[in-house]
């Protein structure tokens, strides 16, 4: 790929994020993988204002990753349909082939067996909001994710999740 | 065979199958002569004291619907008070956590300052000032006579914050009693760190929480567990012992992490450190009434605290720990193992939460009363009940109810039908 411009650079990013978004949104998790490097790592990250430290909740590299979906049906989980709502706040350029994201995140959850069914079902509410901090690598023209924190400012998530925002 | 509900709802539970009555966790009424009973006369373990490391570090919480600030005094001792200023009712801290000597708005420095009309008071619970105290009250009231509502607190068995809204409570040794002596050598032998903390308000009684904390049935729902534990050697020889005070401990099993597929494909079994003198991937485990519960397990601590917030509300806070002496390295390696499992996107966590929400649901305010068993009788191994059975002796002493009965229904059904049978089952004549 040529040098892009800083415009042409966000709009391939804006797309790479929203593509992979969708990925995990319609539990492709396969297809998010495929959006990844293979020395990809993920982290799940708050600040606790309770005990003033910076918490690691889920940290796993790609093959860790990998596992961790593979074993969702052995695991009881209150199934609802996610929605990521991700904006772009910043590009910036590290070299030719790499660049860093900061995205805000809300994650929405629309129930389907969360409490009582059939009550509750069918309504939405927010999980979590928080940041994406990405790194992005250019591979053989394609934008992968290489390094994911998402820093949650949300601190109370209900029963939690076996599926990672 | 068919069963009108109600029937169907009490038809199981007896003498030989004990249970409690599913109204224990739906009367609100009920619910305030639990926290008046129980909740308000008891030691309760709140906090760490890494919480509270330094001088003029505070932390705030809530007993039994009372706001507490714990606050570490410049002499270093931890003391417990009423969040509540004695001037006109409000908060004094509003932070869940910090420290006294941090600027804000409305006071001097090491000062708990009231934002509302200025009072302060120091670190110890005492009034340091009343903004125009004179002039408004004249000789009517003196600071010394406005100082902070201390509540008994101490810190030990590993470093725990307790605290006792009874100021003149009995000592926390007479709660706890022997109930730590499993658990003594391994958290006990050098200082102990909070790593993590993070907290649900799940729609379930509090007791259905601490309950599951109280049986390992439930590791049918766990796949992890499943795999590497209950398939595994030693499972069922792990047992309750059970304390006065209704405290219950768990002993070890090495468990075995590899077992789980995810360890197999990632991480292959690297919990190869642990807690001083515990064996690699033991797993210990100590319920203390009315609602905390310390699991040591590999690695790393979890302690649960529970606080009811309704009959049908709770508030749950779970903390990791580690050790202070912790190399960033092994601290990286506690946290990771304390998360794969306890964390919120944790295997395990999720689920448990899953169950007791469903136990909240099944057994909602207005549905008719079910018997729930507490019947399973193993020679107090892993999957005997015995932990709920004491559990619900010490409640019943306390509250002057008994939960299988809690409000003497049955035992008015037996006086009217069978005075005899009555006085043999209970001694009291009808």
């Amino acid at each position: 790929m040529s040098q892009a411009t800083r415009a042409e650079l966000r709009g391939q990013l804006q797309q790479a994020i929203g593509e992979s978004t969708l990925c995990l949104d319609e539990r492709r998790f396969g297809d998010w993988l495929e959006r990844t490097t293979s020395e990809f790592h993920y982290r799940i990250q708050a600040y606790s204002h309770d005990i003033r430290k910076r918490m690691t909740w889920l940290e796993h590299d790609r093959a860790g990753m990998l596992a961790l979906i593979e074993l969702l049906p052995k695991h009881h989980i209150n199934h609802a349909d996610w929605l990521r709502h991700v904006v772009v706040y910043d590009v910036t350029q590290e070299t030719q082939d790499s660049a860093r994201v900061i995205s805000s995140l809300a994650a929405f959850h629309t129930d389907v067996d969360v409490d009582d069914a059939h009550v509750q079902g069918g309504s939405s509410r927010l999980f979590a909001v928080g940041r994406y901090y990405d790194r992005w690598r250019l591979v053989d023209d394609s934008w992968l994710l290489a390094d994911r924190t998402v820093f949650l400012h949300t601190r109370q998530l209900g029963l939690g999740s076996h599926v990672f925002p | 065979m068919v069963f009108s509900t109600r029937d169907w709802r009490q038809r199981l539970g007896g003498p030989s199958l004990p249970f409690v009555d599913s109204r224990i966790y739906t009367d609100a009424a009920l619910f305030e002569e639990e926290l008046n009973k129980i909740w308000r006369k008891t030691w309760l373990l709140v906090a760490h004291e890494s919480e509270l490391a330094e001088p003029l570090d505070f932390r705030t919480t809530s007993i039994a619907n009372e706001p507490v600030i714990l606050v570490r005094g410049e002499d270093r001792k931890v003391r417990a008070f009423l969040n509540v200023c004695p001037h006109r009712g409000a908060l004094l801290l509003r932070q869940p956590a910090g420290n006294l000597q941090t600027e804000n708005p409305s006071g001097s420095p090491k000062r708990i300052t009231c934002m509302f009309h200025a009072w302060q008071f120091n670190a110890r619970g005492e009034c340091l000032s009343i903004p125009r105290r004179n002039a408004g009250y004249q000789d009517r009231l003196e600071c010394a006579e406005a100082s902070l509502h201390e509540l008994s607190c101490e810190v030990g068995y590993g470093g725990f914050v307790w605290v006792h809204l009874d100021g003149n409570a009995p000592k926390l040794g007479d709660h706890v009693g022997a109930a730590f002596g499993d658990l003594a050598p391994h958290l006990q032998s050098e200082p102990l760190e909070v790593f993590h903390h993070h907290k649900a308000i799940v729609r379930t009684n509090y007791k259905l929480w601490h309950e599951t904390n109280s049986e390992f049935y439930h590791d049918y729902m766990h796949h992890f567990n499943r795999v590497t534990s209950m398939q595994q050697p030693g499972y069922y020889d792990r047992r309750y012992t059970a304390f006065p005070g209704a405290h219950v401990t768990v002993s070890s099993m090495v468990v075995q992490y590899g077992a789980y597929e995810h360890e197999q494909l990632t991480i292959a079994d690297s919990r190869d450190f642990s807690f001083p003198g515990l064996e690699r991937n033991g797993w210990k485990l100590l319920d203390l009434f009315p609602g905390s519960t310390i699991n040591l397990r590999g690695s790393a601590v979890r302690v649960d605290t529970v606080t009811p917030l309704a009959v049908d509300q709770t508030l749950i806070e779970f903390r990791g720990i580690g050790l202070r002496s912790d190399s960033a390295e092994v601290r990286a390696r506690r946290i990771r193992d304390h998360n794969t499992i306890w964390g919120p996107f944790g295997r395990n966590l999720p689920e448990d939460l899953l169950g007791v929400t469903s136990q909240g649901l099944g057994m909602r305010r207005g549905a008719e009363s079910l018997h729930v068993l507490q019947g399973r009788f193993e020679d107090s191994s892993i999957h005997d009940e015995t932990g709920l059975r004491h559990y619900y002796a010490e409640w019943s002493r306390r509250i002057g109810r008994d939960a299988a009965d809690p409000y003497g229904e049955k035992q008015r059904a037996i006086a009217e039908a069978e005075p005899a049978l009555l006085l043999k089952r209970t001694g009291v004549r009808a």
